[in-house]
C-alpha cells in the first residue's frame, strides 16, 4: 500500500512536470487528491500498534525487502506506518493539496515545473516518514532538498539565490554530521551490538538491549563517550532542521523569498522532519543520553520559544512574524519530548500535526494578502479587512489558533505539552523550565494582536493605483479547510491522540516510566 | 444524567447554534440576524429557571458530558456541575443575555448599524461560551471558556473596527487578561500535576486531594500548605485580570470602545464576574490558604477604594460606570477573601443585575444623546426620558448603596462580614477600612453621574431634544429597575440576626438547606475550612447595627454631597478644584503609562536588539562560515557560474551518481 502511495505521487510528478502550463495546477491538484485519498483510507484502515522501533508492537502497511548489502550489513526497503508517522503522512498529503489550490493564483510561469516539484517534494517528504531503514531514509530526507531549493531559487522573492543556497548549504552539512553520526553508531553496534542491517527497528532494540558494548573503541572514544558523541551529533544534525535556536537563522530568509506554497509545506511539513527525527532517532534509541543531557536540551528549549517570540516580536513583515513563530511552537516540540512523559512526548507529536496545520494556515493568508496587496509590511497597509472581510477573519482565526485558543489544535498540543513536561522525573527543575516556556503565550498573543491590529483593523490604508478585490474561492476554500481541521483537532483531540500516544507510550515505558 | 437535568446542556447549546446559524446565514435574516440569538437566550433563560427550580426542589447534578482525553493517570474532559450556586448564575447570565439582546434592537438595529450578522454572532458565541463557563465541572472546562469568553470579549470591543481606537482597546484587553491567564494555565498544570485530577466536586476533586495531602505529603519541593497557596495565587492571576482587579484592571475602561450593550453584558454584568466566581466555584481550596485570602481580601479592598476615587473625576459617563465596575469587584473579592462567600455572590449577583442596568440605562441616553458620552453635555433628561430616568435612578441607589435598594444589602454584609474578620486580623482590617472609605466615593461619583445627566437643564442642542428611544430598549430597563429594587430581598441577613426572622434566603440556598446541595460545596462546609476568628464590638447584633449605620452614613454623605454640589441649572466642575490630586485621578495613577511602558518601553526595545543580535551576531556566524568555505573553494570558481541551475543540476546528478553507485554496489542492474 505504501509503495503505491508513493508511486502515484513520483509518477504524478513526472506527468506534471511533462504537462502543458496551462492545465498544471489543475492537474496537480487532481493527482494529490489521489495520495490524499489513500492516506485518509489507511488512516480508516490502520491496525497497527505500538512503536514502530521498539519491540512488542504491530506496524501497519509493513513491507520489507533485501535491497544490498555493504559489507556485513544489510540495506532493504524497508517501510511501515505506526502512530507518530501515519498523523504525519496524512498532514502531508491534505497540506500538499491545499498548497497547490494556494498556488493557482500566484504562480504564473513555468507552472508545470512548480507543480511537478511540489509534488516530487510531497513524495520525498512522505518517503521520510514511511521510511524504517536508515538509508532509504536518508535518501528521501536528502531528496526533499532538491525540490525545495529550486521552489525557493527559481519562484522565489528578490533575494531568493542567497536564501535558497542558505537553506541548501546548512541543512546539507547538517545532514553530513547526522550521516557520518549514524553511520559511526551502525558499525560501534555491529558485531558484539548484533547488529547486522541498517534497519531502525533493530538499531533502537539494540541501544536498548544495552547499547554500545563496553569495550568498544573507536576515535578514541570509549562506548560511553561515543554513545554521547553520536548523540550529540545527531541533535545537532536534526536541530537546525527543526531549527532550534541558534541553528535557526535560514529559516526567516528561506520563508520570506519562498513563494506561498514552498513556505505552506517547508514551516508545515519540512520542519516536522526535523522533530520527528528527533524524536525517532535521538529520543527513541538513546533515552540514558536524554537524562543525561536533559538540561540543556530543556534549556535550548526554553530559549527557542522566549527568544524566538521576542524575534517575531520585532518584526514587521508578516511572513517574517510567521516564520520566527514557528522557532517558537518548535521550541514547545523540544521541550515536550525532553520532559519524557506521556504527555510530554504525545504533546509534542500532537504539536507537530497541529502547528502544521496553523502555521500552513497562516502562510496561506499571508499570501492571500500579499497577492492583493503587494506587500507584506505591517507598515504599509491598514484596515484590510474593510476589503478583504472573509481573508481577514480567517487571518484573524489562524492567528487565535497561534495564540492557543482553546477548542483549537494548537490549545491543546500545549496543554499537553505544559502538562507533561510540569511533572515530569527525568527533568530537573521541570515545573521552572514549563513556567518560563509558558510565558511564550503572552509573547504570542503581543506580537499577533499587534500585526493584527495594524494590518487588518483600523481606517483602511493602502497605497495602490486599483481597487483590491475579494479573495477567489480557490484561496479561501484551502484556508477553510485547515480551518476546520483545527477546530475539529481542538475539539476532538482523540482522533489522533490516541493513536500518537498508542505509539509514543512505549518510548517512555521502555525507559523505566509510566505510561499507560 | 437523570430527569430535568437531561436538558442541561441545551441551556449551553442553543447560544451555540444561534452563533451557527448568524454566522453563515444572519446576512439573509430579518433584523440583522437577531431573532436567532433573542429565540435561543429565551430558551436558556427559561431552561435555567427550570435547572433552579430542579435544584429547588432538593436535586444536583455533576456528571461527566464529553471526554477530551483519559488515561488511568488523569482524565481531561467537559461536565456539568449544577448546584446551587451555579444555577443562581445561570439564571442571571441568561436573562442578562437575554435582555441585552432585546436592547440591541434599538441601540443597534434602529441606529443603522452595518455588520449586524457579525454583532449577534458575537454575542451568540460570547454567551454560549459563559454558560458553558458557569457550569464547568473542572478547572481545565473553566479555562478553556475563560479563554472563550476573551476571545469574544476581544471581537465584541472591536466591532468598529474602522476606527483607530476600538481596535487598540481589543488588543490591551486581550493581552492584558492573557498577561493574568499565563498565571491561571501554570495554575491548572500545576494542580493537575499535583493531584492529577482538575474536577471541582466529589470525592475526586483537587479541593479534596489536597485537605488530604496537607500536614502529610510535599509536592515538587514544597509542604502541601504551601502548595496550594502558590497554585492558588496563580489561578488568581486569571482571576485578576478577568476581573479587572488591581494591577491588572487598565484594559476595562478601555473596553468601552465597544458598543454599550455589549459594555453592559460582557464588561460589567457577566464575563468580568467570571473572575469572582471561579473564586467562588473552587472557594474549598482557597479556604486552605489563609494566605490567599488575605491576598484576595486586600487586592479587593484596595481595587474597591483606587476605583471609586478614578470614577470621582470621569466626565464620560460610561467611564464612570467602567471604574466603578472595578470598584464593585474588589468588593466581592473582598468578601471572598474574609470567608464572606455568601456575601461575595448576594454582591455578585445584585451588582451583574443593577450595573447591566445602569449600562443599559447609559445606552439609552446615549442613543438620545445622538452618541454623545460626555456628561456636562447632558442635562435636563429627567422629564423627557422618565423611564429611562427611573430605572436608571434605581440602578443607581444600588449602587450607591442606599437602603432599601438592593446593592445596600449586599454590600453591607459584605463589609460586615469583613469588619467582624478585621477586628482579630490587622491586614484584613486595613481592607475593611479602604472599602468602607470607597462607600463615600461610590455615593459622591453615582449621584454626580445621575445629576449631571438627568437633572439641571440640557447643556447642549442633542440634550434639549433627544432622540426618542424605542420599547425594546424600555422594556429590558424596567425589568431591571424592579431587580435592582427588590434583589436585596434574597438575603435580609441584617433583619434575621437581630429580628430573628429567616430571611437569609440565598444563604440556604447556598447551604444547600432545603434545597440540592453538592458534597463540600456549601456555605457550612466552606466555613469550617476558613480558618478566621470573628469578633464583635457590642456582640453581633451590635456589629450588625454598627456596620450597617456606617456604611449607610458614608454612602449617603458621599451622595448629598454630590446631590448639592451639582445642583442647579448649570452645575459648576468641582472636582477640577482638587487640582493636581484631580490629574492624578484623571490620568489613572498613570496605570496605563507604566504598562504601556513594559510592553513598548521595555519589551519592544528588547525584541528590536535581540533581532539585531541574531542579524548579526548568529547569522554573522553563518555567512562568515559560508565565506571562509566560499574563499577556500577560489580554484572551482570556474564551476560557480552564478545560475542557480547550474548548482541544482550538479546535485542532481551527484544524486544520480550516488545512486547509481548503490545500485551498481547492490547488484541492481544485474
Amino acid at each position: 500500500m505504501i509503495e503505491l502511495l508513493l508511486a502515484v505521487v513520483f509518477v504524478g510528478a513526472a506527468v506534471t512536470f511533462l504537462a502543458p502550463n496551462r492545465i498544471a495546477g489543475k492537474l496537480a491538484f487532481a493527482i494529490s487528491l489521489l495520495p490524499a485519498g489513500i492516506s485518509l483510507w489507511m488512516l480508516t484502515a490502520f491496525d497497527g500498534s505500538g512503536n514502530a522501533l521498539l519491540s512488542g508492537g504491530q506496524l501497519a502497511f509493513e513491507s520489507q525487502a533485501e535491497w544490498f548489502q555493504v559489507g556485513e550489513y544489510a540495506v532493504s526497503w524497508f517501510v511501515g506506518l505506526d502512530g507518530i508517522s501515519l498523523p504525519l503522512v496524512v498532514l502531508t498529503t491534505i497540506l500538499t493539496s491545499l498548497a497547490i489550490l494556494s498556488s493557482w493564483t500566484p504562480i504564473d510561469e513555468r507552472q508545470s515545473q512548480f507543480y511537478g516539484l511540489v509534488l516530487f517534494i510531497e513524495a520525498n517528504l512522505l518517503g521520510v516518514f514511511v521510511a524504517l531503514d536508515f538509508l532509504l531514509w536518508f535518501v528521501f530526507w536528502e531528496a526533499v532538498l532538491i525540490p525545495m531549493y529550486f521552489l525557493i531559487g527559481v519562484w522565489g522573492g528578490p533575494r531568493r539565490k542567497y536564501a535558497a543556497i542558505k537553506f541548501f548549504v546548512y541543512t546539507n552539512v547538517a545532514s553530513l554530521v547526522l550521516f557520518g553520526a549514524f553511520v559511526t553508531l551502525v558499525f560501534a553496534l555491529g558485531g558484539d551490538g548484533g547488529v547486522s542491517s541498517f534497519a531502525l527497528p533493530e538499531i533502537t532494540q539494540a541501544m536498548h538491549a544495552g547499547g554500545i558494548p563496553d569495550g568498544t573503541s573507536l576515535f578514541g572514544l570509549g562506548a560511553t563517550e561515543l554513545s554521547a558523541a553520536i548523540f550529540v551529533a545527531l541533535f545537532l544534525g536534526f536541530a537546525v532542521k527543526v531549527p532550534i535556536v541558534p541553528f535557526h537563522t535560514w529559516l526567516p530568509d528561506a520563508h520570506v523569498e519562498a513563494p506561498t506554497p514552498a513556505s505552506v509545506l517547508l514551516a508545515g511539513v519540512l520542519l516536522k522532519m526535523g522533530t520527528y527525527a528527533l524524536l525517532r532517532f535521538n529520543f527513541t534509541m538513546f533515552p540514558e543520553q536524554v537524562e543525561t543531557f536533559a538540561i540543556p536540551i530543556a534549556a535550548i528549549a526554553v530559549i527557542s520559544v522566549i527568544y524566538g517570540a521576542m524575534l517575531a516580536l520585532a518584526q514587521t513583515d508578516l511572513k517574517r512574524i510567521v516564520a520566527y513563530s514557528s522557532v517558537s511552537s518548535m521550541g514547545y516540540v523540544i521541550l515536550g519530548l525532553v520532559a519524557f512523559t506521556q504527555f510530554g512526548i504525545g504533546g509534542a507529536t500532537f504539536q507537530m500535526v497541529s502547528h502544521g496545520l496553523i502555521s500552513g494556515l497562516m502562510f496561506m493568508a499571508v499570501g492571500v494578502v500579499y497577492n492583493a496587496t503587494h506587500t507584506r509590511m505591517v507598515t504599509d497597509m491598514s484596515g484590510i479587512t474593510a476589503k478583504m472581510p472573509v481573508a481577514s477573519w480567517i487571518f484573524v482565526a489562524g492567528a487565535f489558533g497561534y495564540m492557543g485558543l482553546p477548542l483549537m489544535s494548537g490549545f491543546y498540543a500545549e496543554f499537553s505539552i505544559f502538562y507533561g513536561a510540569f511533572g515530569s522525573e527525568l527533568l530537573s527543575y521541570a515545573p521552572l523550565f514549563t513556567g518560563v516556556a509558558m510565558f511564550g503565550i503572552v509573547i504570542v498573543a503581543g506580537y499577533l494582536l499587534f500585526a493584527m491590529q495594524r494590518t487588518f483593523f483600523g481606517p483602511f490604508a493602502l497605497e495602490t493605483d486599483y481597487e483590491l478585490d475579494r479573495a477567489p474561492l480557490h484561496d479561501v476554500a484551502p484556508m477553510l479547510v485547515l480551518l476546520a481541521l483545527i477546530v475539529v483537532l481542538g475539539v476532538a483531540p482523540d482522533t489522533i491522540f490516541g493513536m500518537i500516544t498508542d505509539a509514543t507510550d512505549p518510548i517512555v515505558a521502555a525507559y523505566g516510566g509510566e505510561a499507560a | 444524567m437523570e430527569g430535568l437535568f437531561t436538558f442541561a446542556p441545551a441551556i449551553v447549546l442553543f447560544p451555540l447554534v444561534a452563533f451557527a446559524i448568524t454566522l453563515l446565514v444572519g446576512r439573509y435574516l430579518p433584523l440583522g440576524g437577531a431573532i436567532p440569538g433573542i429565540v435561543a437566550t429565551g430558551g436558556s433563560l427559561a431552561l435555567s429557571l427550570v435547572m433552579a427550580a430542579a435544584v429547588a426542589g432538593g436535586e444536583t447534578t455533576n456528571e461527566l458530558v464529553y471526554t477530551w482525553f483519559e488515561t488511568p493517570e488523569i482524565t481531561f474532559h467537559f461536565g456539568l456541575l449544577i448546584d446551587p450556586l451555579s444555577a443562581a448564575m445561570l439564571v442571571v447570565v441568561s436573562l442578562i443575555a437575554f435582555l441585552v439582546h432585546v436592547f440591541s434592537l434599538s441601540y443597534m438595529n434602529a441606529e443603522g448599524e452595518t455588520g449586524l450578522p457579525r454583532y449577534y454572532a458575537g454575542l451568540g458565541l460570547f454567551t454560549f461560551s459563559m454558560l458553558a463557563f458557569v457550569v464547568a465541572d473542572n478547572l481545565l472546562m473553566s479555562f478553556v471558556f475563560f479563554e472563550l469568553v476573551g476571545l469574544c470579549s476581544f471581537l465584541l470591543i472591536g466591532f468598529w473596527y474602522r476606527t483607530k481606537s476600538a481596535p487598540s482597546a481589543a488588543k490591551k484587553a486581550f493581552l492584558v487578561t492573557r498577561f493574568g491567564d499565563f498565571f491561571f494555565l501554570i495554575g491548572v498544570v500545576a494542580i493537575a500535576a499535583s493531584y492529577g485530577t482538575l474536577s471541582f466536586a466529589g470525592d475526586a476533586s483537587f479541593v479534596t486531594a489536597a485537605e488530604s495531602a496537607i500536614d502529610s505529603e510535599t509536592f515538587f519541593g514544597f509542604d502541601a500548605d504551601t502548595w496550594v497557596t502558590i497554585t492558588g495565587l496563580l489561578v488568581l492571576g486569571g482571576v485578576i485580570g478577568k476581573s479587572a482587579q488591581f494591577p491588572l484592571h487598565t484594559w476595562l475602561p478601555d473596553a468601552m470602545e465597544g458598543p454599550t450593550p455589549v459594555s453592559a453584558l460582557i464588561h460589567a454584568a457577566t464575563m468580568v464576574a467570571a473572575g469572582v466566581y471561579l473564586v467562588a466555584r473552587m472557594f474549598g481550596y482557597y479556604a486552605l490558604s489563609p494566605t490567599a485570602l488575605a491576598v484576595i481580601a486586600f487586592v479587593g479592598g484596595f481595587t474597591a477604594l483606587f476605583a471609586a476615587t478614578m470614577g470621582c473625576v470621569k466626565d464620560d459617563v460610561k467611564q464612570v460606570l467602567a471604574y466603578s465596575t472595578i470598584s464593585q469587584y474588589g468588593y466581592m473579592m473582598l468578601a471572598m477573601g474574609v470567608g464572606g462567600y455568601v456575601a461575595g455572590v448576594f454582591h455578585l449577583l445584585n451588582h451583574a443585575v443593577f450595573k447591566a442596568l445602569l449600562f443599559l440605562g447609559a445606552g439609552a441616553v446615549i442613543i438620545a444623546m445622538h452618541h454623545e458620552q460626555d456628561m456636562w453635555k447632558m442635562g435636563g433628561l429627567k422629564e423627557q426620558m422618565p423611564v429611562t430616568y427611573y430605572s436608571f435612578l434605581a440602578g443607581s441607589l444600588a449602587l450607591a448603596g442606599i437602603i432599601p435598594f438592593s446593592g445596600f444589602w449586599s454590600k453591607d454584609e459584605v463589609l460586615y462580614d469583613a469588619l467582624i474578620v478585621g477586628l482579630s486580623e490587622p491586614l484584613i482590617l486595613a481592607a475593611y477600612a479602604m472599602a468602607l472609605l470607597a462607600v463615600f466615593f461610590t455615593g459622591f461619583y453615582t449621584i454626580r453621574m445621575v445629576r449631571l445627566t438627568f437633572h439641571g437643564e440640557p447643556r447642549s442642542e442633542a440634550a434639549e431634544s433627544p432622540h426618542a428611544i424605542g420599547l425594546p430598549a424600555k422594556i429590558p430597563l424596567a425589568v431591571l429597575g424592579v431587580l435592582a429594587l427588590v434583589g436585596g430581598a434574597m438575603n435580609l441577613k441584617p433583619l434575621e440576626e437581630l429580628a430573628g426572622l429567616e430571611v437569609a434566603f440565598l444563604e440556604r440556598w447556598l447551604d444547600g438547606q432545603g434545597v440540592g446541595s453538592v458534597d463540600g460545596l456549601t456555605y457550612h462546609a466552606y466555613s469550617e475550612t476558613v480558618h478566621y476568628g470573628h469578633e464583635y464590638i457590642g456582640g453581633p447584633e451590635g456589629t450588625v447595627i454598627l456596620s450597617a449605620a456606617l456604611s449607610l452614613g458614608l454612602a449617603l454623605a458621599g451622595a448629598g454631597l454630590a446631590w448639592t454640589l451639582y445642583s442647579g441649572p448649570e452645575p459648576t466642575r468641582h472636582t477640577e478644584r482638587l487640582g493636581s490630586l484631580r490629574d492624578l485621578a484623571v490620568a489613572n495613577y498613570y496605570q496605563d503609562e507604566y504598562q504601556v511602558w513594559l510592553a513598548r518601553g521595555l519589551t519592544l526595545p528588547l525584541a528590536r536588539a535581540s533581532d539585531r543580535f541574531d542579524q548579526t551576531a548568529i547569522d554573522g556566524v553563518v555567512d562568515g562560515v559560508g565565506s571562509v568555505s566560499r574563499f577556500g573553494g577560489e580554484r572551482l570558481r570556474r564551476l560557480q557560474t552564478g545560475q542557480v541551475t547550474d548548482y541544482a543540476a550538479l546535485v542532481i546528478l551527484g544524486v544520480l551518481a550516488l545512486l547509481v553507485v548503490l545500485g551498481i554496489n547492490g547488484g541492481w542492474f544485474l
